[in-house]
């Protein structure tokens, strides 16, 4: 256990400084701070297009952030060559992977605390309301999301060689599912068979990502998700969080490392 | 030999020839590019798509005008055929049918029944209460301000982002001062919009209680509508009736609180020719006669 | 004497990628035998399969026949590298720490506590002569120094068994006399090293046995002056023995 919280603290060492992160924060903010100074009809209470335009920016960076940490973890240990004497200790693979993506995840989940809490001050300034509830269930179910989607670019780095490729792979699967997720069953039913079976299937094995994205809870200050159902959503995520690792440690566990 | 004179002399000798260049090919570049080379920001950036996107934020404001629970194009959409917050305003044809309660219809398999309880399943408008509702609802609607913004500098010609956005300003954030400015705007981008003109009659007459320019201004859409009907196709004559018949009986209502009621009688006659209820106004048309019997009539008054 | 490590018949045949390709054979059927306390030499020309028996040694790779032991323990058991301290060649630490955050951090790895940790780093920054740099990134240190810095960390569990792959590559004249002084002082300490190298004269100074390797099969073993025997000095023996035979000099 020490040893895979060992590993996880140089992921985010090394995520805090390395300078990505700090450019993507800083330009949320510059953006977040333009679009509030535009005047609207000399309204000044309008606020919901600014938390759309910040949360959409949020969503992205976060997305960035956690696809491109989490696709150059082990090419980079591979290539620098740093995995022979990390797995020359007694740390198993498996470690390996589950700290690689603890790292990753508690990684994201700072940068979201930072990203939220910038939000929360920005929306507050023209709200002076705190829907500190909704908050939590947005940003909560937006770390778990993350976590599959660091879970599925772990696995993805351990099967295509190169990190940009998994990358840009990782990003259209991820955009895919955020855009079409909900409806491939609709849309199979527009299909012919061979295919219409074979997009229903996909849209039964697929993560859905997208009912994680609850940015309008915020954005429309909906009532809250019936706790219920949020608990059985974080379940959801950490089950296939738990698939893709599984798959993760399979794909390592027989790979010749030199 | 390593001198960097040479270098530095070629690199000014190409950076004066690059600039002479341009300079010299910049009026012919100007000459071809068309509108691009001049228009505003959105138009360089993203040339005619731009009217594409414009619709997008247009329907986005309906959608804030929802908070969020809004249609997609894979659900039933016949209730949200007409954006609603158009619809309320009571300035365009609403072809709006069905449920719009239940767009969603029945839950098709697990997921889709899991994912519904992440958002909520009511079907609400940021102010409840159109045109002809109780106006005194909440000022929330000011949310769908920005994107109807957005999509009127997108596609300046889009007469419809211009009147729903005035509708709203004036009725719901009582900001009849920007409203006059949208309309105007628009009136200058879209000088032949009829639709814009009877927003503006409205906002003078309702809001300033200007009851000789709103006059002036209805007359004027009616002038245009009537320049312009009989050159649209079918299908597009029979979307514009429905102005039609507001302009009139705004006229005609105009008409009859200024008294002139044989005026009025003629503008609901007017209105009786575009609308597809010519009986309810005949019903107006038979009040105002019986009125204007009771004034010039003595006869229909007993005489003891 | 008791084998600390052991090979036995120990074959790897790297299958290309590339269909076309013929499998490669890096180890022919390598037995070998370490005692404890040894300084055991791993000599043999670039592409003789060195690394390769590291890799196995470590478990990086599978090997495809025969079997390998530290301690006893197959080396396909995690726990039978414990107490072995490795040195990859041409390692690149992590860059944007500094040496003793990445010793701090595979200290973590072997679950040493914090009064041990600090105990121990400074013992290390100091025996490979890093103090005066160990709050500097990585990643501004030269070459010599991040070889040291290798070294430190391969002695971070105080091993029983070092295993260096080619420790002085690359290094001037005067880091590799610092590297051997280090294995010298190790070897003090009664520890086993068993280390590759090619380059001759340092393994004739330090090692007790050498093995010399070529083409992936055993081609001599034994102690430094059993090999040398009537040639020169080790480098002629090594060159007959891998079947070259010295040009006459003119
Ligand atoms: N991953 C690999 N795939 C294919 N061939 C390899 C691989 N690694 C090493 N080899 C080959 O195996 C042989 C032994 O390599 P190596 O053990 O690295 O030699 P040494 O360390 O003694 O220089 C070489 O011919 C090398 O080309
Ligand atoms: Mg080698």
């Amino acid at each position: 256990m020490k040893n895979i919280f060992a590993v996880a603290g140089i992921v985010i060492k090394e995520l805090y400084r390395r300078k990505d992160f700090y450019v993507l924060f800083i330009v949320t903010i510059l953006i977040c701070l333009v679009m509030a100074s535009v005047n609207i009809f000399n309204d000044a209470k309008i606020v919901r297009y600014l938390k759309e335009i910040c949360l959409l920016l949020v969503w992205l960076s976060s997305l960035v952030i956690a696809i491109t940490t989490t696709a150059r973890q082990i090419p980079a240990e591979r290539e620098n060559r740093t995995l022979l004497p990390l797995l020359a200790k007694p740390l198993t693979r498996p470690q390996l992977i589950i700290g690689k993506f603890l790292g990753c995840w508690l990684a994201c989940g700072l940068t979201l605390l930072c990203f939220y809490i910038f939000f929360g001050a920005l929306a507050a300034s023209r709200e002076h309301q705190w829907p500190l509830l909704n908050y939590f269930q947005a940003a909560t179910l937006h770390w778990f999301m993350l976590g599959i989607v660091v879970a599925m670019t772990l696995l993805g780095s351990l099967v295509f060689a190169a990190p940009s490729s998994n990358s840009t792979i990782l990003f259209v699967i991820v955009g895919g599912i955020l855009f079409v997720g909900r409806h491939l069953d609709q849309v199979a039913l527009t299909l012919h068979e061979p295919i219409r079976t074979i997009v229903y299937s996909i849209y039964f094995a697929i993560p859905h990502l997208e009912l994680f994205d609850v940015r309008d809870l915020v954005i429309h200050n909906w009532p809250l998700i019936p706790w219920l159902y949020f608990s059985l959503a974080l379940l959801y995520a950490l089950g296939y969080i738990a698939i893709f690792l599984t798959g993760a440690c399979l794909v390592f566990r027989r790979k010749a490392v030199n | 030999m390593n001198s960097p004179r040479p270098f530095v002399l070629l690199l000014l000798a190409l950076l004066v020839s690059c600039f002479g260049l341009a300079a010299h090919l910049q009026p012919q570049f100007q000459a071809w590019r068309g509108s691009r080379a001049k228009g505003d920001i959105f138009n360089v950036v993203l040339g005619d798509s731009r009217r594409m996107f414009a619709n997008q934020f247009y329907v986005k404001a309906d959608e804030y005008y929802h908070s969020g629970y809004y249609p997609t194009m894979f659900d039933d959409n016949a209730a949200f055929q007409t954006t609603h917050m158009a619809a309320d305003t009571g300035a365009v044809n609403d072809k709006n049918h069905g449920d719009e309660h239940g767009f969603l219809g029945p839950t098709r398999n697990w997921i889709d029944a899991f994912g519904r309880n992440f958002f909520p399943d009511r079907h609400t408008h940021l102010d409840e209460g159109g045109a002809n509702d109780d106006l005194s609802g909440s000022e929330n609607v000011r949310e769908i301000l920005p994107w109807l913004k957005l999509s009127a500098d997108l596609d300046p010609d889009n007469v419809q982002t211009y009147t729903v956005t005035a509708f709203w300003l004036r009725m719901r954030m009582n900001n009849a001062k920007e409203a006059d400015a949208v309309l105007h705007e628009g009136l200058r981008n879209c000088p032949d919009s009829y639709d814009i003109l009877f927003e503006l009659g409205r906002l003078y007459y309702e809001s300033y209680h200007d009851r000789d320019r709103a006059r002036n201004v209805w007359e004027q859409g009616v002038r245009l509508w009537l320049k312009i009907y009989p050159t649209l196709d079918p299908e597009a004559q029979k979307d514009n009736r429905f102005i039609m018949e507001q302009l009139t009986t705004h006229l005609a209502k105009l008409e009859e609180d200024a008294g002139n009621l044989p005026h009025a009688i003629e503008w609901f006659q007017a209105a009786q020719k575009v609308s597809i209820t010519p009986g309810e106004i005949q019903k107006q048309i038979n009040r105002l006669k019986g009125k204007l019997g009771e004034e010039f009539n003595p006869l229909a008054k007993p005489l003891y | 004497m008791t084998a600390i490590l052991r090979t036995e018949k120990l074959r790897v045949e790297y299958r290309s990628r590339e269909m076309r390709q013929a499998t490669k054979v890096a180890l022919a059927g390598l037995d070998l035998e370490v005692g404890a306390g040894e300084v055991f030499g791993f000599l043999g020309p670039n592409g003789a399969g060195k690394t390769t028996t590291m890799n196995v040694l470590l478990g990086f790779v599978p090997p495809t026949s025969g079997a390998a032991y530290l301690f006893g323990i197959d080396v396909r058991q995690p726990i039978a590298r414990q107490r072995i301290g490795y040195l990859p060649e041409l390692t690149y630490y992590y860059k944007f720490l500094t040496a003793e955050e990445l010793l701090r951090f595979y200290a973590k790895i072997f679950g040493l506590s914090r009064a041990e940790m600090d105990k121990r780093i400074p013992e290390l920054l100091k025996l490979v002569e890093l103090e005066h740099a160990a709050k500097r990134p990585i990643k501004s240190y030269s070459k010599g120094m991040q070889q040291r810095v290798g070294l430190a960390q391969a002695l971070i569990n105080n091993p029983d068994l070092l295993v260096l792959d080619e420790p002085t590559s690359g290094l001037d004249p005067l880091g590799r006399m610092k590297v051997r002084e280090i294995i010298q002082r190790l070897k003090n300490e009664g520890k086993t090293v068993f280390f590759s190298s090619h380059e001759l004269g340092e393994v004739q100074s330090v090692c007790d046995r050498v093995a010399i390797i070529h083409q992936g099969e055993l081609k001599a073993i034994g102690r430094v002056s059993d090999i040398v025997g009537k040639h020169a000095n080790l480098e002629e023996a090594f060159l007959e023995i891998i079947g070259y035979s010295t040009p006459a000099t003119p």
